[in-house]
């Protein structure tokens, strides 16, 4: 909390004392992202309902409702389909940078890419994860934009070498007047523009120190190679209360389905 | 009439008198004539076949697609291995009932194309899941046989996998599955298990099974359909083997070629594709290298046999094998190497011994009929869809069992298919809308999302949804249970998304006619449908008719104009020739009509002659051919003959258009010579110049 609130008041003061349109350096570009990983950041380990929407051009639409289990201290993560009942026990589990996929149908897990579309949808594995941004990315300030009513910092964030990203080249815009982030673009090596996201609502959960946990309520995700396709994630609720070790296993996954 | 018969008789005394000329351009219109009708009547008739095969077999006379399809969908070639964006038909009882009401229509019957890879059970599984039931069942001597099987396996497996640590950079999964194949290789494992069964059992299904990995890349093309409207509206379909399954069951029926070929133990499947080649291709193995190459794969096959017989088996198999090659040192492996070395004058024995001494001890297909097996796809997206299907039985089309492009598709029933897909039902669609209900999402319109979602400061809640209990979520979920897993409700079949349909008609000659109809049917109903003629939807077959055609005429127009400057160069240096004769006709009173007459004339009577004799003899062949028919083992000839023999039929039509076209084209070649014999004043004949 503490650290947030210095963040947050350094920030306060590099933006009162430039003047309005002023560049932001390197340094003050990465505290910006350094806050958001921080805001979201749940510090133990993290539970929550989401609903998925995918909604593709001549095709029918598909719903998903998951759960969501992290313990970001080590990196670990699952998320398990709990609805519809054809998807119900199908799931993901992130251990060591690696994404396996559980199908009971087939009983056999398989390794999956940091790319993988999880469920089919335009979502990726980081859609649900912490954020890291300052962890796997250099950052650099591009400019102000207006996006809608708000005046916003564009930022880019290119991969640090080894870093285990979906896409390469991220293009961030952050709210002047709060800080919070509000629209993410994201690149191919080449250049290409991968999918564009929006973040239009976000609300906060405490956890047992007290600090706020930053959550984007609502990521509407399009697809900007398969035109047309879009992607809805809601996170219902999240709740921040320690886990069992056993839910970051593939045997805990199984046996949700036996 | 006099003059007709003048004319007639001038124009036979001169084709008699200049013989030479007649017989060469004569042959030149019998030939051209004979390949008009021998070529087209053929090209008809294997277009007739071809219209059978495909009509009565997959693809009904007319596809229904979505009108909003990018691509066109396509059952046979190569773009119909790549993903085809065909949209979706969302409610197939509209599409049916609709189609149902036009006159002609037959059939109306819900389809999907798509492939799966089937996930088999490798042998080793199959060993210890069978060594288990011999423990359930509790006789010593089946025990004892299945323990020896498995044991072999793991000794073979313990091989491969010691030479891949020889070969490639260890690592500690590496080291794991040695170890613990070290462990199963052992004796005192055996004697443990023996004793108390359950631990070690354990160890097998978990540890080991996992350690032989036999996937291949198998990919099984499929139709999702209606099993019993797809069996009783294509007559050419027949069951081989198993059943049909009971109406509101899944399953899946694999065409007998594709069982043949990919589900088949892979030794019998080699000698069963020599013992093809030599009796019904009449193809021998001294002299083709394709044949040679299988007999030295066969050679390496052993253990793909002797991995699955029991110890008494085995032990049978081997005294049998000892008698034949008393020299060969080694175990049964060898022996059974040298038994597969075949030749052309012991394959017919070999063959018989394997059906009769080896074929009962081994499972002869991956999946037995009656067996269940799980089959994945991928979505557009990648993301893997299963499901568990039973293979209720093998099928076959009538006449073309041959044939890999009818046998390439097998038949899954529409709800497994949905699943596969993703593809809704009336069920699934009310089941995502009551999860959607829960959750308030806003459309926005993609083309002005930020000012729509930045309209104003956002606001940053306290606290998710509330009363929102995750652990209940988690303690709720909801597999299908087995019985969701083996039936459905026929009802449902009817209203949910396909992805396209065919139609079969009453009568194929009205195909134009019932189109039309359907498309104004669906226009006025305001369905987003769109009719396919069969030989649009066939790719790379389809066009190949086309292109044969083309050439054909291609080849025939070249003799035609061929024969047109010979005919058109002989008339110009026999009118020189006859400049005599001409002049003196001419003085004695015939007129330019008269001379240009008698020169169209005897071209005219020696291309119906000798059209006559080309018609004739193509007549005659075709009709031998129609009785004998023309025979074929080549898989791809089978699918445009229909079957292994073309029975082609004259059709009248053809010797008619053959007969039109000679005349014209004699008329045109003699018009210009003819005309020059006209012009020719009786003067400059009478003096003799030229």
């Amino acid at each position: 909390m503490s650290t947030v609130r210095t963040r947050l008041a350094a920030i306060a003061l590099v933006l009162l004392f430039a003047s309005p349109a002023a560049a932001l350096t390197d340094e003050e570009a990465l505290e910006l992202i350094k806050l958001q990983d921080e805001r979201q950041n749940s510090v133990g380990d993290y539970k929550a309902l989401v609903f998925i929407e995918q909604k593709e051009r001549n095709k029918n639409d598909q719903v998903y409702e998951a759960l969501v289990y992290r313990r970001d201290v080590t990196d670990k993560m699952v998320i398990l389909f709990v609805r519809p009942k054809e998807e119900a026990g199908k799931g993901y589990l992130r251990v060591d940078k690696n994404l396996f996929f559980y199908d009971p149908t087939v009983g056999k897990w398989e390794r999956r890419t940091e790319r993988d579309r999880i469920g089919g949808t335009t979502s990726r594995r980081q859609d649900f994860d912490r954020s890291r941004l300052a962890e796997n990315f250099n950052v650099k300030w591009l400019g102000e934009e207006k996006l809608g009513k708000l005046d916003t910092h564009k930022l880019e964030l290119r991969a640090k070498p080894g870093a285990d990203v979906a896409f390469p080249v991220v293009h961030l815009w952050i709210d002047k007047a709060t800080n919070n982030l509000l629209k993410r673009q994201e690149f191919a090596l080449s250049g290409r523009l991968m999918r564009t996201t929006f973040l239009p609502k976000w609300f906060t959960v405490k956890n047992s120190q007290g600090k706020d946990v930053w959550v984007p309520r609502e990521q509407r995700i399009f697809d900007e190679v398969e035109k047309g396709n879009q992607t809805t994630v809601v996170i219902r609720q999240v709740e921040l209360q320690p886990l069992d070790d056993s839910y970051f296993t593939k045997a805990w996954l199984e046996a949700r389905s036996r | 009439m006099e003059s007709l018969r003048i004319l007639l008789l001038m124009a036979f005394r001169s084709l008699g008198g200049h013989k030479i000329k007649g017989l060469i351009v004569g042959s030149l219109l019998a030939f051209g004539t004979f390949l008009f009708v021998l070529g087209t009547t053929l090209l008809e008739s294997v277009e007739r076949a071809m219209e059978a095969s495909i009509t009565r077999s997959i693809t009904g006379h007319i596809q229904l697609v979505s009108a909003r399809a990018v691509d066109r969908l396509t059952f046979f070639g190569p773009e119909a291995s790549s993903d085809q964006d065909i949209g979706v038909l969302p409610d197939f009882s509209r599409v049916r009932e609709v189609a149902s009401k036009i006159p002609g229509v037959a059939a109306v019957i819900p389809m999907g194309r798509y492939y799966g890879q089937p996930i088999l059970n490798t042998e080793l599984d199959e060993a210890i899941e069978a060594l288990e039931e011999a423990f359930a069942e509790g006789d010593p001597a089946v025990i004892e046989d299945r323990i020896g099987k498995v044991r072999r396996m793991a000794a073979r497996l313990k091989e491969d996998y010691l030479r891949a640590a020889a070969l490639a950079a260890d690592d500690e999964e590496h080291e794991k599955a040695i170890a613990a194949l070290d462990r199963v290789t052992s004796e005192e494992f055996w004697t443990s298990l023996r004793h108390a069964p359950e631990e070690g059992l354990q160890f097998l299904a978990f540890e080991i099974a996992k350690l032989s990995d036999d996937e291949s890349m198998l990919y099984l093309p499929f139709i999702g359909t209606d099993l019993h409207r797809y069996a009783e509206s294509f007559v050419h379909f027949e069951m081989v083997e198993g059943e049909m399954p009971p109406p509101g069951t899944r399953g899946i029926l694999i065409s007998q070629a594709a069982y043949d070929q990919f589900f088949k133990n892979r030794p019998a499947r080699v000698l069963d594709l020599l013992h093809e080649a030599k009796t019904l291709d009449g193809r021998r193995i001294a002299d083709d290298a394709a044949l040679q190459d299988l007999v030295s794969r066969l050679k390496e096959m052993t253990a793909q046999v002797t991995m699955h017989l029991s110890p008494r088996a085995a032990t049978e198999l081997d005294a049998k094998l000892r008698e034949r090659f008393p020299k060969v040192e080694g175990d049964l492996d060898a022996r059974l190497a040298a038994f597969f070395e075949v030749d052309d004058e012991n394959f017919a024995e070999r063959y018989e011994f394997f059906q009769k001494e080896v074929v009962p001890h081994i499972p002869l297909y991956r999946v037995p009929v009656g067996g269940t097996f799980t089959l994945r796809s991928m979505t557009k997206s990648g993301y893997p869809k299963a499901v568990n299907v039973r293979l209720w039985g093998t099928f076959r089309f009538k006449s073309l069992e041959r044939s890999e492009l009818a046998s390439a598709y097998s038949l899954i029933d529409l709800a497994s298919f949905r699943d596969l897909l993703g593809l809704m039902t009336a069920e699934k669609r009310r089941e995502l809308d009551s999860i959607r209900e829960e959750v308030e999402v806003s459309e926005i319109d993609p083309n002005d999302v930020e000012a729509f979602l930045f309209g104003e400061a956002p606001v940053i809640e306290e606290g998710g949804e509330a009363d929102l209990d995750l652990d209940a979520r988690l303690a709720a979920l909801d597999r299908p249970t087995d019985e969701d897993s083996d039936t459905f409700d026929p009802a449902e079949i009817e209203k949910g998304t396909i992805l396209h349909a065919a139609v079969v008609l009453h009568d194929p000659g009205k195909l134009r006619e019932v189109m039309a109809r359907l498309q104004e049917a669906f226009d006025r109903e305001g369905l987003e449908v769109k009719p396919l003629a069969w030989s649009e939807v066939t790719g790379i077959i389809g066009q190949l008719v086309v292109v044969l055609r083309a050439v054909l005429y291609v080849l025939i127009g070249i003799i035609f104009v061929v024969a047109l400057v010979i005919i058109n160069n002989s008339m110009v240096m026999a009118t020189m020739d006859r400049i005599g004769e001409i002049g003196t006709m001419r003085a004695i009173g015939a007129r330019r009509g008269f001379v240009l007459a008698l020169f169209l004339l005897e071209t005219l009577v020696l291309g119906f002659f000798a059209s006559a004799l080309g018609a004739l003899a193509a007549s005659a062949l075709l009709a031998l051919l129609g009785q004998t028919g023309i025979h074929t083992h080549q898989p791809f000839l089978i699918f445009l003959f229909g079957g292994t023999a073309l029975y082609p039929a004259i059709d009248l039509a053809n010797v008619v258009w053959s007969f039109a076209v000679i005349v014209v084209i004699s008329v045109i070649s003699t018009f210009y010579p003819a005309r020059l014999a006209a012009r020719v004043p009786p003067v400059v004949a009478m003096q003799g110049k030229e």
